[in-house]
Order: structure tokens, then C-alpha cells, then sequence
């Protein structure tokens, strides 16, 4: 395959070809870390993070998100910057890696660094570039502010090990959510050599923090956690497989996100999925970002969302609100007596307004108006809770009669799958992708 | 009769004028007035009450000791509000503060009038503080000085310039606020000040140094190379980034204000 390795295009070409090169990666969060500047050098973090600005995909941007380099040996058939596909190569160096990290903070352009990589070489030579980028960024620029690397796999545990101290979030992309799809698309990574380095930082994560408890000013270790990505739609996983995945990720290997990333077609291959006009399927990944949510912070697990017989979401309702049908005789509900954790399984009623209630009921007994202005939405709750043992209006608590009044009341959809046509949604609602497909979650 | 406290809009002001209607109308049907915008009201006696920092610093001692810092923060980002009835509503609460059991607990009521008015205020300029640490812009001056300029609703720079000195300690850098005419100024190894109501040399602000066009180039070409076309949503776009906040950010110059989407 004819390439073409430029070494000596101008920085705005290079940039533009490594950070384009690099849009895909899902994760943008500068979060997880809270730290002030030691008054020596520039940057600070904000745990809930700081976005800084938003593009024309609607998505957030945090940290200047690039690649190290778009050369690559790997042959990933979902990836534009696969060995086979002839497209412009370039690299970087960490010089100028931290220039434009340095130039771009000042000016509060961004909150940090997002450092990914092609496969340059060999994963060792790779990291040890990465490592000497983010050494300099550190060390001799004193740079503060929030970085995100990725692990490459393959690499040397040790180089691994140097890099998470540098680091404030690590990650090693799960690309795909079973093991015989990375072997179709992937054929050069493994579910071992995916899952070895996540393990490494894991444990390495838990030793640092016995550091931490003997000696407080111990360097750290990756503070904000390890996150990890899938695609979403490019294999025939269900959703039921994909959250089992993210749930063992979260309980196993102890993750502090895993993003999905649906499905943009970039390459031609007989083993991907042919290029349609629909698009990306969004609005899947919307309803797994909200499953995500309910397996962090609403104490649900996958097996209560989703099972062998309904493997995949329905994509108009939320799960929350399917899952609350589905259970039917647990409620209604009495608002001013609820367990926390009842009340945060009523649709309609959220992690804030959950803790409002609670809050606010010691103080006196709750009716729905107080409700509302606590941020719950009484259309979507009034199905499922009472107030001083009366519900909002008579209704029948049924699941039809529920479900089509809760479809008539038209979920907000976010913007990011706003738009999109009933057409669209009835296209990938029916699609099947088999679901005994054999289960590979030996995670 | 019920007395008006009037006052200037300014944080030390409105103490000020609350400390005089603590001392003499705490127990009675009293309010606070801005001078800059009054409506004249029957059966009032207006009182006007000069700036003062002695009073408005003992005001704080005592919101702070008896309604805890968390309580202080709220009243004083309400403060910075544009509201006419923002130092009326802090007063208020801080009558009903007397007439509960715990008072540092005070902002948990939300069912009181003045409470719920001073708890959306205070999230009001909280919140536009907060797209502020995200939107602002710095550009490098010949001198090297960072420069910035927004234009906000409220006047959020004093709970924005903690969080810039905290982060550029060892640069030189000013925020103006165009609006309220206001300018925070770090210089290295100072603390940051408040400016207010100076005539600026416009041509400082033009006169940027060589690399500032090359980074700033350099941004905006990020900026549009790191979104992803199958996926673009203005309106996604617009709801996070509105439009308001674009006329100052880097990498909307040049660039219609509204782009439709393809």
C-alpha cells in the first residue's frame, strides 16, 4: 500500500490531520480529579470537570483531544487510520506536543491533554514517546492541568506504570464488546492484550491509594480512575450483552466510565456494516448512556434492565420508565415515606430531586406542587407515587393504559437525537441481530 | 410606616443599607431600595444610606456566624444579580432566619418566598459564573499580558477570578466586563483586583503580539476538524453554546453567527 509520511507539513496541517484522526475517541471528560495549582507553574483541575467549548457535532470539548501519531501497524477494519488505508501520515513531537497543550491552556481554550496514539512501530516505542511527551508537559513546563493518555496494548507494564504517574486518567479501549468481534475487526488486539493493561492499572490504582493512606504526599497514580470505550451497531451484540459488558467493567475491573460510541462507517469492508443514510444509530446509544446512569447512580443492575428474551431497549421509552412497567406492583409509591432508594426508581424522579425529597420531607409533609419545584416531572411520575396517600389524578395503574399515556406525553429527547425522523427510528427498531448469538461475556 | 432603605448596587452598598435595616427595623415591615431604580411607593419613608465598609463588613461577620458560610455565598452571588429586589429578598430571608430552629439550615426553606427568590438568584449567577470559567477567552498581548473581554448578565468576575488566579499564577492577565464596565486585573504575585469604571485605551486591546494569530488560527482549525460531520446538531450546539456568549470566543470569529445545518 502506497503511504505517504510527511514530516514536514505546517503545524496547522498536522494538527488538523491528528486531531480529526482522533474525533472518534468518545471521551472528552476533564473529571474525577480535584487539584489546585502549587503556584510554580500553570493549571488546575475541577472535579466535576469544565468543558470549554462545544463543536458543531454538539459534543463537548474539554481537552485538546490528538493523536501522537496516525502512522499504525495495526489493521483495525473500523478504524480510518488502519495500515491498510492510504491517508496522510504524521507524527508529532513532544515538543511540540506541549507547546500547543501550553499555548491553548493559557488562553483557556482547554481544561488539558487528550493524548491517543497510533501503533508507531511497535506499542513499546509508542508509549515511550507518549511517556517523554507527557514528562516534559509535566516536568519541565509544570503543567497542572487534567491529562488523559491511552494505554496502548502490548506495551511493557513498566513504561505502563511511568505514564499513569503522569497521567490523571488512563484508557484502554474495549473497542468491541465480545471477543469473537475483536478477532473479525480487531485482529490484532485481544481481549488478553486489551484486558491486561486495565488490569495492571487497577491494581497498580490500589496500591497507590495504601501509598497515599502511609505518606499523603506519595505521587498518584492515575487519580481521576481508568476509563474505557465501545462501538456501538459495527457488531451483532445486543444490549443486553454491551451493558453486561460495561457492568462487569465497573464491578471487576473497577472503571470509573465506560463510554459508547456509535457506529460512524469511515471505511468500506465486507465485515462492517454497509454504509446507509441513517446515519450513526444515536438514539441506541443514547438509551445505553442512560442504562450507563442507571447501573451508576440509581443502583439497578443489567439483568433487571435487560434479559435473554428482551435483549435490546426499546428505543421509545426510556429504560428507567420500561423497567417501572415492568414492576407495576411495586408501585404507587408514598412519596413522604419512600426509601431513598424506592423513590429513586420512580421514573420521573432523579438523583437531586430523590436527595431533595428526603431533604425536605423532615421538615413537613410533601404535596405535588412541592414536587415540581423540587425538579421532579410530575408527567412522567404521577403513574407511580402518591402524596399523603393520593395520587395526582385517578388513573389506572395498567401497563398499556401507562405506556400510552407516557408515550403521548413525549420524552425530551436530548439534542443529540433530536431530528431524527420516525423513518430512522423505525429502521434500526427492527433490525435483529440475533440475539443466541453465543454468549462470549467471560469477562 | 414601612421604611425603604435605599442604597447604591453595590455589594458593600447593599450591606450597608442592610446593616442599618437590621439595627433599626429587624423586628418591623421593613425593605431595601436601589437608588438606580426605584419605584416610588405610597405610605413608605425612604431612608438613604451612604456606602460603608464598617457596616458592610460587620453585616458579613454576622451572616456568617449565625447563617454559615454555605448561606453567605448565596446571598452574596444573589447580590450580583441584576434583580431590582435582590438586597430586599436577602433582608427578608434573613428576618425569617430568626424565626427558625436552626438557622445556618435557612436556605433549606424553600417554601419561603424570600428564601426561593434568593436561592434562584444566587443559582442564576452561580451558573453564569460557571459558563464564564468555561467561555473566556484570553488573548496575548504584545506586552504578554492576557487579555479577555465578555459581556455577562450578571457581574460574575469576582466568582470567577479565584479560579484564574488559582490557575495562571505566574501570568499577568484581565477579564473586562464590557456591560458593567468592571475589570479584574492579576498581576504575578499579586492578588487580584476588582477595577470599576475606568476609561480604557481601546487601542491596548488591539494590539495582540505575533503568535497570537497563529495560535488562535491553530485553535479554530481544531475546532472544526474534531467534530463529527455524520453526527453535526447545531441546535445541540446552540443549546450548550448560545449564541450570546460566541461574539467574544476565538473560535467563532469570523464565522456567520448562525449556521444552518447542512
Amino acid at each position: 500500500m502506497p503511504e505517504t509520511i510527511l514530516n514536514k507539513i505546517g503545524m496547522y496541517e498536522k494538527l488538523k490531520i491528528l486531531s480529526d484522526a482522533a474525533k472518534y475517541d468518545v471521551s472528552c471528560t476533564s473529571s474525577g480529579v480535584d487539584r489546585n495549582g502549587d503556584g510554580k507553574g500553570m493549571g488546575n483541575c475541577r472535579a466535576a470537570g469544565i468543558c470549554h467549548s462545544f463543536s458543531a457535532d454538539g459534543r463537548c470539548i474539554s481537552l485538546l483531544k490528538i493523536l501522537f501519531t496516525n502512522e499504525c501497524i495495526f489493521d483495525c477494519k473500523y478504524c480510518i487510520n488502519r495500515s491498510s488505508n492510504d491517508v496522510v501520515r504524521t507524527s508529532f513531537t513532544p515538543e511540540e506536543v506541549c507547546t500547543l497543550t501550553m499555548e491553548f491552556y493559557r488562553r483557556n481554550y482547554i481544561e488539558g491533554l487528550f493524548l491517543s496514539s497510533g501503533v508507531l512501530r511497535s506499542p513499546n516505542y509508542t508509549m515511550e514517546l507518549i511517556y517523554a511527551a507527557l514528562y516534559r508537559l509535566r516536568k519541565v513546563c509544570n503543567f497542572q492541568g487534567y491529562i488523559h493518555v491511552k494505554a496502548i496494548p502490548g506495551a511493557d507494564p513498566e513504561l505502563i506504570k511511568r505514564v499513569g504517574f503522569l497521567a490523571d486518567r488512563m484508557s484502554v479501549n474495549m473497542e468491541l464488546p465480545t471477543a469473537e468481534s475483536l478477532r473479525l475487526l480487531a485482529p490484532h488486539k485481544t481481549r488478553k492484550s486489551i484486558l491486561t493493561p486495565m488490569r495492571l492499572v487497577q491494581n497498580r490504582m490500589e496500591e497507590n491509594k495504601e501509598e497515599l493512606a502511609v505518606y499523603r504526599n506519595a505521587p498518584k497514580f492515575v487519580p481521576a480512575g481508568q476509563s474505557t470505550q465501545m462501538i456501538i451497531g459495527a457488531t451483532p451484540e445486543s444490549d443486553y450483552q454491551i451493558l453486561n459488558v460495561a457492568e462487569s467493567l465497573y464491578r471487576k475491573f473497577d472503571l470509573k466510565r465506560v463510554f459508547y460510541s456509535a457506529f460512524v462507517a469511515v471505511n468500506e469492508d465486507t465485515l462492517l456494516p454497509q454504509k446507509t443514510s441513517d446515519g450513526p444509530p444515536l438514539l441506541r446509544e443514547h438509551r445505553l448512556y442512560q442504562a450507563d446512569w442507571l447501573l451508576r447512580f440509581y443502583k439497578f443492575k443489567a439483568e433487571e434492565l435487560l434479559d435473554e428474551k428482551n435483549p435490546n431497549f426499546n428505543l421509545y421509552l426510556d429504560p428507567k420508565c420500561n423497567w417501572a412497567l415492568k414492576h407495576l406492583e411495586m408501585f404507587p409509591v408514598e412519596v413522604n415515606r419512600a426509601d431513598y432508594e424506592v423513590l429513586l426508581r420512580v421514573p420521573g424522579i432523579g438523583v437531586k430531586s430523590a436527595q431533595r425529597i428526603v431533604k425536605a420531607r423532615r421538615m413537613g409533609i410533601l404535596d405535588f406542587s412541592d414536587l415540581k419545584k423540587m425538579g421532579v416531572v410530575l408527567k412522567r411520575a404521577l403513574y407511580f407515587i402518591t402524596c399523603g396517600g393520593r395520587m395526582m389524578y385517578r388513573t389506572k395503574i395498567e401497563e398499556d393504559y401507562i405506556t400510552r399515556n407516557l408515550l403521548n406525553t413525549k420524552e425530551r429527547l436530548p439534542d443529540s437525537v433530536r431530528g431524527m425522523t420516525y423513518r430512522q427510528l423505525s429502521l434500526f427498531d427492527d433490525v435483529d441481530w440475533g440475539s443466541d448469538n453465543e454468549n462470549n461475556l467471560s469477562l | 410606616m414601612k421604611t425603604i432603605y435605599l442604597c447604591e448596587d453595590s455589594v458593600t452598598g447593599m450591606l450597608s443599607a442592610i446593616y442599618d435595616a437590621w439595627m433599626e427595623s429587624r423586628d418591623k415591615e421593613a425593605g431595601i431600595g436601589l437608588k438606580e431604580c426605584l419605584e416610588q411607593q405610597l405610605f413608605c419613608e425612604y431612608k438613604e444610606v451612604e456606602v460603608s465598609e464598617r457596616k458592610a463588613g460587620a453585616v458579613v461577620r454576622l451572616i456568617r456566624k449565625y447563617l454559615g458560610d454555605e448561606t453567605y455565598r448565596d446571598f452574596y452571588q444573589a447580590l450580583l444579580s441584576e434583580d431590582p429586589e435582590k438586597a430586599d429578598a436577602v433582608f427578608r430571608v434573613m428576618q425569617s432566619a430568626r424565626s427558625v430552629k436552626d438557622s445556618r439550615k435557612i436556605m433549606e426553606h424553600l417554601s419561603d418566598p424570600a428564601v426561593e427568590k434568593v436561592f434562584s438568584l444566587s443559582r442564576q449567577v452561580g451558573n453564569e459564573a460557571h459558563r464564564f470559567l468555561e467561555f473566556v477567552r484570553f488573548r496575548e498581548l504584545k506586552n504578554g499580558v492576557l487579555f479577555s473581554e465578555i459581556v455577562p448578565k450578571n457581574r460574575i468576575l469576582s466568582c470567577i477570578a479565584d479560579h484564574f488566579s488559582d490557575r495562571f499564577p505566574l501570568e499577568n492577565w484581565m477579564i473586562c466586563d464590557k456591560r458593567h464596565n468592571e475589570c479584574v486585573i492579576h498581576r504575578v504575585r499579586y492578588h487580584w483586583v476588582l477595577v470599576k469604571d475606568r476609561e480604557w485605551d481601546q487601542e491596548i486591546r488591539e494590539r495582540f503580539s505575533e503568535s497570537e494569530k497563529e495560535f488562535a488560527r491553530l485553535w479554530t482549525g481544531f475546532f472544526d476538524s474534531i467534530s463529527i460531520p455524520e453526527r453535526e446538531n447545531r441546535m445541540c450546539q446552540m443549546n450548550h453554546l448560545p449564541l450570546r456568549y460566541r461574539a467574544e470566543m476565538t473560535e467563532f470569529q469570523g464565522k456567520p453567527v448562525f449556521e444552518k445545518s447542512s
